[in-house]
């Protein structure tokens, strides 16, 4: 299967449709009105679409609904799976040495260094991940690939943040860890960790937007989360194509939008009293 | 970073020979993939002076025959012979790749620094390019793209001029949706190290009579752009990868390309790993590249200060 | 040194808020052509607020300060204009850290005065060999020493060859052992006949260069007058404790 090869050529006239749209539009959407207007120039640009277009989306939003789960279920998970092999990946960096440490690097510099579509590619044709049975529910094949490559990239950027925070901590911190009796291990486990965690916050909010916003690119692999159920919406209504992108764009913006109030008000909860000694 | 020491055990002084050879291969590396590159480019735009047209530089039976005869690699012989069938079609792909990616870069550029500027010292203008840049990182790049393509059909609007330049109009699409979105990130890092810059050296600036303007664009920036110079590393980076969504509307580039050819003969895995590698390349010529850049500019003195 | 008045500069009643707090009081002195004046006072006085009114840095909201007849707080004044003629050195040195010593004295010959590459780096050249840095044209701020890098400040702000320069602290930021460096070029420049207003907690300096010291407290001109009589018989009793202070940290 070709992910590009099923790509209809959907490029279609919403134009016409744009530039008669008297009526005003039914969902805010001033924000893409101004590109839109350089384009048609038209009077009345600022009403986007057919007001018969945003019907059809509304009339869809459960369809779409199930696409934010997804998506959201998708960002979940790969954050999660990205921090059980970033963290313990970071520390490795820091910490580690010889074959391992260098292991760690040189795969980390392969993930970051390759488009993440490849890496989706990759995971959901050359890996071949079956389809994982939990009894109640399975995942398949594309979402342990979207999970599978999100993550691991993820867990490459991760281990960088973790890597920077945990070499951020001042090395009396291990010391003194050392001197109270605590094990090496037990010194970073309990001492350097706990500090270096609350520093990560900043950088960890980025990379979650940022996976956040790649879960749309499993399209290349038919996973049918926001965008590629936007994308199938459109195809089968091309006076609507505009009407859905800017409807699943939004849905976008609110998801990060949240997404980074959430982790803000997290890193202010979570601050080490007194600003840190950097 | 720590440990700048010299080395003084047996073992470091080992990996320190491990990573000078490592250096060797890396540019060993570098010269053999730009040197295909560019004579394979070279070649198409001169008629095929080199060898036809759509054919690799090397004929796929002398590298198989070649391998074959090498019993360590004899069973690899057929797939590499494969590879190289491929490389013009790479090759070709490959030029979109990169000319997607700096005219992109270059252009968003220019619309990023007045952002970052407006951002630091506008009132009014701030909010707008808060705004601007707050959607456009807010929002997936290919829903960005398919806004531009398939939503306001901009294809068909390519003005005469730009239009034939590529082979198809749809490339002009990719790199503005690739310049609006760089934009918006390339003026966040830009942003980060405008306010970097010491509020006294505008202030000196207007004291020997220079206007806002002037100091902002004879003080502040000279040293704020410098000082962006290694996030701003990022940007590329990720603007290399993320060409290859412009796949998705119909360029035809490098990931387009390999996509088309893996649907062709079902070789997904060999064309993907080898597309990988040829981002990974890529990239890390875009980062070296960047290091020279920055050592190259770096005001003296203020070097070891900003080394992380 | 002048003793008649001629009115180069003329502070009349000066007054300055931030927001509700008023930090300068009507303040008023004036200073004739090659006049040296210094402003003394405990730190949040608003000494540097005054001198910042004069090249307006800082906006005073009443008064009157006139340089050379003109109206330096008229709304219509062009502040750049100002700027070009009054020469300012900051207690941070504030040198441009992307230029050269060279490079740091030449901007403003060049992109404020217009001349041409050439003209600008000889008189940078020039100034910089004034204040005793010929031997480190192309150094870069980070690579030279708190009181060369105040020098520099020095030469960039006489290259505008301006009528009146303004010094705000310019030896609190260095090392005791290299004040001595910066104050012999002020030295220098007073010798010259050089207008200067000088905020400065170095006393001695004071005395020996100042035509008149200015005694600022609280934003208020406490007491002004010649520095024998001002350090030797202080008419208010508030001058006389902070210069006793003073001496005491010396």
């Amino acid at each position: 299967m070709s992910a590009l090869g099923t790509l209809a050529p959907a490029a279609v006239d919403s134009l016409g449709a744009l530039a008669s749209g008297g009526a005003p539009s039914v969902a805010a959407s001033d924000v893409a009105a101004v590109a839109s207007g350089l384009v048609v120039g038209t009077a009345d640009w600022w009403f986007i679409g057919e007001p018969a277009d945003w019907w059809f989306v509304l009339d869809n939003a459960d369809y779409l609904g199930v696409g934010v789960l997804l998506t959201i279920g998708l960002t979940v998970a790969s954050i999660l799976f990205g921090f059980a092999l970033g963290f313990p990946a970071g520390a490795v960096e820091v910490y580690g040495d010889g074959l391992l440490k260098r292991a760690v690097g040189t795969v980390g510099v392969v993930l970051r260094g390759t488009p993440i579509v490849v890496i989706l590619i990759v995971m959901y044709f050359v890996v071949g991940v079956p389809q994982i049975n939990f009894g109640v529910a399975s995942l398949s094949p594309p979402v342990v690939a979207g999970i599978l490559g999100l993550g691991l990239r993820s867990a490459a950027y991760q281990s960088q943040i973790f890597r920077a925070t945990l070499a951020s901590v001042d090395d009396g911190q291990l010391e003194a860890g050392r001197s109270v009796g605590l094990s090496r291990f037990e010194a970073i486990r309990y001492v350097v960790v706990p500090q270096a965690l609350r520093r990560s916050i900043p950088g960890f909010q980025n990379e979650f937007t940022i996976v956040l916003k790649d879960t749309s690119i499993v399209f290349a692999i038919g996973l049918a989360e926001l965008l590629t159920r936007g994308y199938d919406l459109f195809s089968e209504r091309t006076t609507a194509v505009l009407e859905v992108i800017l409807f699943i764009s939004a849905i976008y913006f609110v998801l990060t939008f949240t997404t980074n109030r959430a982790l803000d008000y997290l890193g202010t909860r979570y601050a080490i009293p007194e600003g840190e000694s950097t | 970073m720590a440990g700048a020491t010299r080395p003084t055990t047996v073992r470091e002084r080992v990996s320190d020979a491990d990573v000078s050879a490592g250096r060797l291969l890396l540019v060993a590396a570098g010269v053999l993939f730009w040197g295909w590159l560019l004579v394979s480019w070279v070649n198409r735009w001169l008629g095929g002076v080199v060898v036809p047209v759509g054919d690799p530089l090397v004929a796929p039976g002398l590298v198989e025959g070649a391998l074959a005869s090498l019993p360590a690699l004899a069973t690899y012989a057929s797939d590499a012979a494969f590879v190289v069938q491929l490389t013009p079609n790479l090759a070709q792909g490959t030029w979109l790749t990169v000319v997607i990616t700096g005219v992109s870069l270059v252009v968003g550029f220019f619309l990023a620094v007045p952002l970052a500027v407006a951002r630091v010292y506008g009132r009014f203008s701030a909010w707008l390019s808060l705004a601007y840049t707050e959607l456009l990182r807010g929002t997936p790049l290919l829903a960005q793209l398919f806004v531009l393509y398939y939503g306001l059909n901009l294809g068909r609007y390519v003005p005469g001029a730009l239009s034939g330049v590529f082979p198809r109009d749809v490339v002009w699409v990719a790199i503005l949706g690739f310049t609006l979105n760089g934009a918006a990130y390339q003026a966040e890092y830009i942003r980060g190290a405008v306010e970097s810059v010491d509020e006294g050296q505008i202030t000196a600036g207007r004291a020997i009579g220079l206007s806002k303007v002037e100091s902002i664009y004879h003080v502040v920036l000279p040293q704020a752009l410098r000082y962006a110079i290694p996030s701003w590393t990022n940007e590329f980076v990720y603007l290399i990868k993320y060409s290859s969504l412009a796949a998705f509307i119909t360029v035809p580039e490098l990931y387009y390309r390999a996509d088309q050819v893996a649907s062709e003969t079902f070789r997904y895995t060999l064309i993907f790993v080898v597309t990988g590698a040829m981002y990974l390349a890529l990239v890390i010529t875009a980062s070296k590249l960047m290091e020279r850049v920055d050592d190259r500019v770096a005001i003296p003195g203020l070097g070891a200060a900003r080394e992380r | 040194m002048s003793d008649s008045d001629d009115g180069f500069l003329r502070v009349s009643d000066v007054s300055k808020w931030y927001g509700d707090e008023q930090v300068l009081h009507d303040v008023s002195f004036e200073m004739s052509r090659g006049d040296v004046t210094v402003l003394i006072g405990p730190s949040g006085s608003g000494k540097s607020t005054m001198l910042r009114c004069v090249n307006r840095l800082a906006e005073a909201q009443e008064g009157s300060i006139l340089l050379d007849g003109e109206e330096v707080l008229s709304p219509d004044l062009d502040v750049d204009d100002l700027r070009r003629e009054v020469g300012m050195v900051f207690q941070g040195f504030n040198l441009f850290a992307h230029l050269s010593a060279v490079g740091n004295v030449a901007l403003g010959p060049r992109r404020v005065l217009g001349l041409s590459e050439r003209e600008a780096r000889e008189r940078a050249e020039a100034q910089l060999e004034r204040v005793g840095l010929g031997d480190q044209l192309d150094s870069y701020p980070a690579e030279l020493s708190g009181g060369q890098q105040q020098r520099v400040g020095i030469a960039r702000a006489l290259a505008m060859e301006p009528k009146l320069m303004l010094f705000d602290e310019p030896t609190s930021a260095l090392d005791p052992e290299l004040i001595g460096e910066v104050l012999e070029v002020m030295h220098g420049l007073v010798d010259e006949g050089m207008t200067m207003l000088v905020v400065t907690h170095e006393m001695s300096f004071a005395r020996e260069v100042a035509d008149e010291i200015v005694f600022l407290d609280d934003g208020r001109v406490v007491e002004r007058g010649p520095p024998d009589q001002l350090f030797e018989r202080p008419e208010k009793e508030r001058t006389g404790r902070f210069l006793e202070r003073i001496a005491s940290h010396d």
